[in-house]
């Protein structure tokens, strides 16, 4: 059965033109992928990849130069209020909050612009509270609350919107170990509860592995991967070997590595190798020869995502594309 | 209906709230102006012609709490984006479903009741002190403040606009209160031309009820005409210059920089 996309991004573009230099940047180029129901997906990138401005686009705070973006099938480019009514956003952390209100205060403040009476929001506002371990806080002013307890308030209140997606600007930015894993767990929650579709942007790596199902790793403005998590590890892990060398390298074999293996690390004896071509191992095994280099052993590496990352990002630069 | 009276009291409360938070701030702004009506009431008497007192009185005292009015809209709406820029709540507002010319226009409201609560008990307090009353006539000059309020808030919205785009304009907004008061304080008798202007014709219909005691029939229909169109043509200009400037901001990345 094909799953319903709630989040369709078709093809965006924007550009830039810089004040001083009047230079153009692209800091989208033609940028497309579909969110579906229920689902957790990961935007990773570098800094300046253009995630933030995917993000802005899809919640209409920037128009693209061209491309569409459609939240349950409602154009944001043409009826941009209408699609907000399905989307709500954490975009800048606890900095989305009024600090001189309390947290309570706040939740009724966002709930109101939505539209919503104090009294018709006070059953779920309990209910948010205790969900973020907030409720004994409730009535303290934001700027005395501490920072995890700030990002989760800033959690709380896009959630208050009840909306059917919800985009996650850095959640986890600038918390500590136990408040992260925290609101990992109360992200899971929702989704299995309430059925909701996130869309997290993020650099932090055990976010994405434990929260997304499929990530879109965006590099240069451009969608250099769009792949489950899983997939995208033993993908690498097919492809990457460690060698346990007897004797060191000579110069001549690592010159020979260098023009025949993109992508290899040599330390201490040991080789790693990441292989792009089902040749490439014979390759390898040609050169260890060459010198006669004795192996002790062969290993398929372990793959970690942060590894995943980096290759993609690196091979993006070349405009090697995954999908 | 009901969801734009649920932004109107979300907006009115929160203000309410930082009113009371900011207490010594609040407290201050009050004793200034009761001190202010106080001198008014009292200090024209001396200073001005003895013959001309309660004109005087009148004439300082409304032009005194337009420009005021006047002065806390336009320069609320553009500190308040310039502040909600800087502390990374104006996007949050621009995502309700609302629409953001509606979370300002029902701030504008919330601050124009609350501001208009406190002046008119401020006043009030100020003519029981003094002992002087004046000719206040309510059933004229709310309907005629009201409509006037109208093209304060289209005023208001071409600054909104502005600042969207701009940010950092605290340099028109102080100079600003110099063009209010020039607006406020000049009668139409002398300029005749600012009646194209927003909120001037009002504001010397108001002087007329206070000081001449003008009733409805006072006025030609041409007055109510040239007031009413002013309102509304100052509302859909500044309306249309503030979602054209939001779209600009849009297009070109600016909501969140300052």
């Amino acid at each position: 059965m094909e799953r319903e996309a709630v989040v369709e991004v078709k093809n965006i573009h924007k550009q830039y033109k810089k004040r001083k230099s009047k230079e153009i940047v692209k800091a989208v180029d033609g940028v497309s992928f579909n969110v579906y129901k229920g689902e957790i997906l990961g935007l990773l990138g570098p800094n300046g990849a253009g995630k933030t401005t995917t993000i802005k686009t899809i919640c209409g705070l920037l128009k693209a130069n061209d491309g569409e973006v459609f939240i349950n099938g409602v154009d944001v480019r043409k009826e941009r209020l209408k699609a907000l009514q399905y989307i709500s956003a954490v975009l800048e952390g606890n900095r989305n909050l009024y600090w001189r209100l309390t947290a309570r205060e706040n939740l009724e403040y966002f709930a109101g612009n939505r539209g919503h009476s104090r009294k018709s929001v006070q059953e779920k506002i309990d209910k948010l509270l205790h969900q973020f371990h907030l409720k004994d806080k409730e009535n303290e002013i934001v700027s005395n609350l501490s920072r995890g307890m700030q990002q989760k308030l800033a959690i709380a209140v896009a959630l208050l919107a009840d909306s059917e997606v919800l985009l996650l600007d850095e959640p986890t930015l600038g918390l500590d170990v136990e408040t992260s894993y925290e609101v990992r767990e109360i992200l899971k929650d929702i989704v299995k509860e309430n059925g909701k579709t996130i869309i997290i942007s993020t650099h932090d790596m055990p976010v994405v592995q434990d929260l997304c199902e499929r990530t879109v790793i965006i590099n240069k403005g451009k969608v250099v991967a769009d792949e489950n998590v899983e997939n995208l590890i033993k993908l690498f892990e097919t492809s990457a070997y460690s060698f346990t060398l007897g004797t060191p390298l000579s110069e001549k074999q690592i010159q020979m590595l260098d023009e025949t293996i993109p992508i290899y690390e040599y330390i201490d004896d040991e080789l790693h190798v990441t292989m792009e071509q089902e040749d490439d191992l014979y390759k390898v095994m040609d050169i260890l020869k060459s010198d006669a280099t004795s192996i002790e052993k062969i290993d398929r590496a372990t793959v970690d995502f942060e590894q995943v990352f980096l290759t993609l990002i690196k091979d993006g630069e070349e405009d090697v594309v995954v999908s | 209906m009901s969801s734009f009276l649920n932004l109107i009291t979300a907006n009115t409360r929160k203000e309410f709230i930082e009113l009371k938070r900011y207490f010594p701030n609040t407290l201050s702004m009050i004793f200034t102006f009761y001190f202010i009506f106080l001198a008014m009431l009292l200090g024209i008497h001396a200073i001005g012609d003895p013959s001309q007192a309660e004109m005087n009185i009148q004439y300082a005292i409304v032009s005194y709490v337009f420009w005021f009015l006047t002065l806390m809209a336009l320069q609320d709406v553009g500190y308040v984006i310039m502040l909600e820029a800087t502390r990374g709540t104006l996007e949050q507002l621009y995502m309700s479903p609302k629409g953001m010319w509606k979370i300002l226009l029902s701030r504008f409201i919330g601050n124009l009741f609350l501001y208009s609560v406190i002046l008119t008990f401020l006043l009030f307090l100020s003519m029981l002190t003094a002992g002087q009353w004046l000719n206040l006539k309510p059933t004229i000059v709310v309907p005629l403040l009201l409509i006037t309020l109208v093209s304060i808030v289209g005023a208001g919205y071409m600054i909104a606009g502005l600042c969207v785009i701009f940010k950092q304009i605290q340099s028109f907004l102080q100079i600003l209160q110099f063009i209010l008061m020039g607006l406020v304080f000049v009668p139409l008798s002398v300029a005749p031309f600012l009646v194209a202007a927003p909120f001037v014709k009002g504001v010397d219909m108001i002087r007329h009820v206070m000081i001449e005691n003008y009733t409805w029939l006072d006025f030609a229909w041409t007055d109510y005409a040239i007031l009413i169109g002013n309102s509304v043509v100052y509302l859909l200009i500044g309306l249309f210059i503030y979602l054209k400037c939001e779209k600009i901001a849009m297009e070109r990345g600016l909501l969140n920089q300052y």
